[in-house]
């Protein structure tokens, strides 16, 4: 991108050229470490609990916080509502806490690793030069930011290992720290807000993510403030048998706007991991976020073995009038997927989207969807979801509209579109419509087909081998979630789609 | 260059025997013209030699340069220089027109052991040769044939070819449903890549694109077999005759 | 797994209130079907399939009450040449039907297929409701099967010139009426059945149909004039090869009305279109419930469902596509829409697809909104008055799914049926 950015200032090479050299430029990036982690003992109970909130050096009334929910979740069920099959977990078969024992670590040598997940990681490409700070390079943060500036909050297993461009931000009272650091930093933020969007007994996941989870982001945009760059949040699950338990609580002050990214990865494991997230968005008046993930965590192998469990709740409150949200998600990876990014839209004139692609081959289920929840006057909501299925999986997009008696005059428009390549998966789709006034209108469009024939032949004709051909078809068909992502995730998430879908054919 | 003996087809699901002996050459540097009335099999023709399914050899060969097309994949035939220009380009959603050359152009080149095309000069190529073609920028942004008229599909099929430079060259009806405009600018393509290393063959229904597209050779086909053939004065014939009379004189 | 205790409270309450039929031969599948009840228990508030049609009234153990209905209508299907069989208050009445004699046909009540030695009624009571409780249960129709006082078996052979028309009829007012009737199509024979009639007070109906290879089954029912019956219907039909199922149903009224189709595609090239209109006023409620599943080659499915609701009125559609493994070129199609004529109205709808193979077009599609106020002003701009132009619109909404009616003697007596109600109602 940055190098890009030169040519046109070097040659003056008219803007059109750039755009269409970006659009055809490929990108590879690949990174991978192995570092020596510290572990809180197996399993979850009040004092792991209170144990990882003093790792986190938290107040009092954080700590009662979790408490309060772990209590919770003990008289919880797990739900099975969803369209997905695994093992039952056994929650205190897991590490809830683990960080690298030492920041300075350098990575190790790389033969030892197996060549796939490595081959996976070099197509994979994460985008910038926040892979350096994963990796643990030292002084990486303070090098000179190349092309558009994105900061980054990285968060291995249970902690936050670093946070770029802080000083930045602050100049413009942009907060974009560790949650944990949040809640010994800004408690009068962290108190007024967390918990409001996603309530402590929300849900079974999300109940559990209250009382453990470790670390995740924090955002805080104040009033009038356009964030001068993209936020990012790089997750990974490194350790063995570790959960990881991320929260993200991201505030829009009113008439403010933030760009989000999410960016996730584990490695191959023969066991399968639990991911149970929480993102929490508040979004006042005027104010606007858009929230991108790009979700590649460890699939699980050809047969189903290892892979991560995503369980993630993951909700944005349009509190304020003309508040508005944007939900874009590419879901590649993880063995089960379980998520639902949803609106409020509670402010009148609010809006709410929510553009998701869905992949999964081989024995990867994903239940996925959104809820567009109109209570206030004048809401709009947009659904565009894309779900492919190969090889032997399992691919359902559920969603709900809800249309209050008192959210006159209301849009909403969702399309969902399937696309099975192989006899052998399964592509669902469960919408719940309900509409409680007559001045609203909801339209809701669902197609499922297979990768047309027609298509395939043209494009081999033209000399793509079949599985280019069905790379590039699909991406075709997921086009329009693609546009929606910021420049660097749709590079990534079209290559995903492509590394997705290998072996699918033939 | 391109070598047809005795091809027989019928289709894959029924048993209907399409294509009863087909025997064809086609030299580099020529065009050939196919004519026929509908259903003689003219199109199968170019969907058997391009490699689309649904359709069994039942006897015959095709080769290209000596190398057996019909034991290969459609991209492979691709790579070995057969180009179908069809008569109803496939739309592809959301895949834009450069993307999808771009993918096209590397993917044979990297068929044939060559290095990819870098962004830059691809690029300069496709707008040269989109230009000659009055094929403009936000054409090729577009997806691919999605919402073009026939005749820019039809360019587009033309552009293609442009940049693929294949060494067999079949265009199924390109023809049909453009106007004489736009005839005339497609058959200005197709007659900007005549080259002596070149082979065409045209299949169309009347003759009126090869005023524009003058063939060296041109072929009566009628019920799965070539039944004349003769130099360009044999379309004429069709264009003033009709295909009864040279059917009711070969039968 | 036991039973939450609500419900299982609920189920022994309802079932303390009925008693089985002796019923000879159709008693193993009696006991079968309560075993089934005893372990599903019957529906609930917090069942999933229930979402969003209370159960309650539909299994309570109290006495149902509905006032009976008076109107001077003409009757439904009035002028049609047809073969009435009419049932009061869920009880087969001789005196009121035509004589069961029609050519290619037979026609016998429930209760006599096992002195006459019927061999494919014996065979198919409570098959078919028994295949439709997986992957849902189905409770309320289990408890049919189980207790069902009454009801014909139909068993088509040939082309019988005329339908057959089964007519409901509502005398008491507390009457609780349950029905189950069974009819087989056999091999490239045809027929026409209708239903109308309030039924009961609460009306419980089960019809098993099984359609052999090449067999054809046209479906017409009107569903109304009773304010305040309360019904739940299950309709369980299997397609042969190459067979041929459409239904239509008009609801008009009703507080509850809760209508499940339960369509299983077993051969090739089978077809099977369910249709219903409905416009609902008032304190009404109605669900259509439909569940397809494709299971064989090259089949078409088709639900085209269209609700116009005013006065609080609710209407819910819950319909699935389910395509299994192995059911290729399956085409289904699946459209869900409500007009609301007021603020106080809803509609609340799932539409699903659930499809484990991948050569198939199937979609699905959902709208609920106003009346459209362009074409409205459009009309009145040409001097048809508000009503008028309501009517007009509203019935041009209906219309796709009255289409789907292939008589057009049936199509035109539904669009009557249908106009009188409006001009009475907006």
């Amino acid at each position: 991108m940055a190098a890009l950015d030169q040519t046109q200032v070097k040659e003056g090479v008219d803007q059109e050229t750039v755009d269409a050299v970006r659009e055809v430029s490929t990108y590879k990036y690949g990174w991978d470490t192995d570092i020596e982690m510290e572990y809180a003992p197996k399993g979850v109970n009040p004092d792991i609990v209170r144990l990882i909130s003093d790792k986190n050096e938290e107040p009092e009334w954080m700590t009662e916080w979790r408490l309060a929910a772990f209590e919770r979740w003990t008289k919880m069920d797990e739900p099975n509502w969803a369209m997905v099959h695994y093992p039952k977990i056994d929650f205190q078969d897991q590490y809830y806490y683990a960080r690298p024992k030492s920041m300075e670590e350098k990575p190790k040598s790389l033969d030892e690793v197996d060549p796939k997940l490595l081959a996976t990681y070099e197509k994979l490409g994460i985008p910038l030069k926040e892979q350096m700070i994963l990796a643990g390079v030292e002084g990486a943060e303070d090098m000179p930011a190349e092309g558009r500036k994105v900061a980054v909050d990285a968060v291995f297993d249970s902690v936050s290992v670093g946070t770029t461009f802080q000083d930045e931000l602050a100049k413009h009272g942009v907060i974009f720290c560790s949650i944990s650091e949040a809640i010994r930093e800004h408690p009068e933020l962290v108190k007024k807000y967390l918990g409001t969007v996603v309530p402590v007994s929300d849900n079974f996941y999300a109940t559990l993510n209250s009382a453990v989870f470790s670390d995740g982001s924090f955002v805080y945009i104040p009033p009038g403030v356009r964030c001068p760059m993209e936020l990012s949040t790089y997750f990974r699950i490194n350790a063995e048998n570790t959960g990881q338990f991320e929260r993200t609580l991201i505030i829009a002050d009113k008439g403010s706007y933030v760009s989000y990214l999410e960016g996730c990865t584990a490695p191959q494991r023969d066991t399968a991991q639990l991911h149970a997230a929480v993102v929490e968005i508040i979004i006042e008046e005027d104010a606007e976020v858009k929230y991108s993930t790009v979700q590649n965590w460890f699939p699980g192998d050809e047969n189903g073995k290892g892979g991560i469990y995503n369980f993630v709740t993951k909700r944005a409150d349009c509190r304020g009038d003309r508040s508005k949200v944007m939900w874009t998600q590419v879901e590649t990876g993880s063995a089960v997927t379980w998520k639902y990014p949803s609106c409020i839209l509670r402010g009148d004139e609010s809006q709410g989207e929510f553009y998701s692609i869905a992949i999964t081959n081989n024995m990867q289920q994903a239940d996925t969807g959104t809820k567009m929840v109109h209570l206030g006057k004048n809401t709009k909501s947009r659904i565009v979801s894309k779900g492919i299925s190969a090889g032997k999986a399992q691919n359902t997009y559920r969603g709900l509209v809800s249309m209050h008696p008192k959210a006159k005059d209301s849009r909403n428009y969702t399309q969902c579109d399937s696309l099975l390549i192989g006899d052998k998966c399964g592509a669902h789709t469960v919408p719940y419509i309900e509409v409680r006034n007559n001045s609203s209108r909801v339209e809701h469009e669902a197609t499922t087909s297979k990768v047309d024939d027609d298509q395939l032949f043209y494009c081999r004709q033209r000399g793509m081998d079949e599985e280019e051909a069905v790379a590039l078809v699909v991406n075709g068909f997921c086009k329009d979630v693609l546009q929606a992502l910021p420049m660097e995730f749709a590079m990534e998430a079209q290559q995903l789609v492509a590394i997705s879908l290998e072996g699918s054919v033939g | 260059m391109l070598e047809i003996k005795n091809l027989h087809v019928k289709l894959e699901e029924e048993e209907k025997q399409i294509l009863k002996g087909v025997d064809l050459t086609v030299e580099a540097g020529k065009v050939h013209a196919i004519m026929g009335p509908n259903g003689s099999g003219k199109s199968t023709l170019s969907y058997v030699l391009s490699g689309r399914d649904g359709y069994e050899v039942t006897e015959g060969s095709a080769t290209l340069e000596g190398e057996d097309l019909l034991e290969m994949e459609p991209e492979e035939r691709a790579a070995a220089g057969v180009f179908l220009a069809f008569q109803y380009p496939v739309e592809i959603p959301g895949v834009g027109n450069m993307t999808f050359l771009r993918t096209a152009v590397n993917a044979q080149r990297k068929a044939r052991g060559e290095d990819e095309l870098s962004a830059a000069d691809f690029l300069k190529e496709v707008r040269a040769k989109a230009k000659s073609l009055k094929i403009d920028a936000d054409m090729l942004k577009r997806p691919v044939n999605v919402g073009f008229s026939g005749g820019e599909k039809k360019r587009n099929e033309i552009l293609q070819m442009a940049m693929l430079e294949p060494k067999m060259c079949i265009l199924d009806e390109t023809d049909s449903g453009l106007d004489v405009d736009a005839m005339k600018l497609v058959a200005e393509g197709v007659n900007a890549l005549r080259d002596e290393g070149r082979g065409f063959l045209v299949i169309t229904h009347y003759q009126r694109l090869l005023d524009h597209i003058k063939p060296d050779v041109v072929h009566i086909m009628a019920d799965g077999r070539i039944v004349k053939t003769g130099g360009p004065e044999l379309a004429l014939e069709v264009e003033n005759n009709g295909y009864a009379d040279i059917l009711a004189e070969v039968n | 797994m036991a039973l939450p205790e609500v419900k299982q409270t609920a189920t022994e309450a309802r079932l303390a209130t009925l008693t089985m039929p002796e019923a000879g031969c159709t008693r193993a599948a009696r006991e079968d079907a309560l075993a089934r009840v005893l372990e599903m228990g019957l529906p609930g508030r917090r069942d999933e399939y229930w979402k969003y049609t209370r159960p309650d009234t539909l299994i309570s153990a109290e006495q149902p009450h509905a006032a009976l209905f008076h109107s001077d209508e003409p009757l439904l299907f009035g002028n049609l040449d047809r073969l009435k069989i009419v049932f009061i208050d869920g009880v087969f009445s001789a005196e009121d039907s035509d004589d069961l004699e029609l050519e290619g046909v037979n026609i016998d009540r429930i209760e006599d297929i096992c002195c006459k030695d019927i061999h494919w009624a014996k065979e198919l009571y409570g098959v078919l409701e028994s295949r439709g409780q997986s992957p849902v249960q189905r409770p309320l129709a289990a408890l049919n099967t189980a207790f069902a006082a009454d009801g014909v078996a139909i068993h088509v052979t040939g082309k019988p010139t005329k339908p057959i028309s089964l007519i409901y009829r509502h005398a008491s007012e507390t009457s609780d009426a349950m029905l189950h009737h069974i009819i087989r199509v056999e091999s490239g024979a045809e027929v026409t059945v209708l239903e109308n009639g309030p039924a009961a007070s609460r009306f419980n109906k089960c019809i098993e149909i099984d359609i052999a290879d090449g067999g054809t089954l046209h479906h017409v029912r009107a569903q109304g004039r009773d304010h305040e019956r309360r019904a739940a219907t299950h309709m369980f039909t299997r397609l042969g090869q190459e067979s041929v199922y459409k239904s239509f149903t008009l609801t008009v009224n009703g507080i509850l009305t809760r209508n499940e189709q339960v369509i299983e595609l077993t051969g090739d090239d089978a077809i099977a279109h369910v249709a219903g209109a409905c416009v609902g006023d008032g304190d009404f409620h109605h669900d259509d419930t439909v569940f397809v599943t494709h299971d064989a080659v090259n089949c078409e499915s088709r639900q085209v469902f269209k609700k116009v609701l005013r006065n609080g009125a609710t209407g819910v559609f819950q319909g699935k596509i389910l395509v299994k493994e192995g059911a290729q070129k399956t085409d289904g199609y699946q459209i869900s829409q409500s007009l609301l004529l007021d603020d106080d109205s809803q509609f609340l709808a799932k539409p699903e697809l659930e499809i484990y193979a991948d050569d198939v077009a199937c979609s699905h599609g959902s709208t609920s909104g106003a009346i459209d106020e362009t074409a409205l002003f459009y009309l009145r701009s040409r001097g048809v008055s508000v009503k008028d132009a309501t009517n007009m619109l509203t019935l041009a909404f209906l219309a796709e799914a009255v289409d789907e009616i292939e008589d057009e003697e049936l199509a035109e007596a539904i669009v009557n049926r249908l106009e009188g109600w409006l001009s009475r109602h907006i």
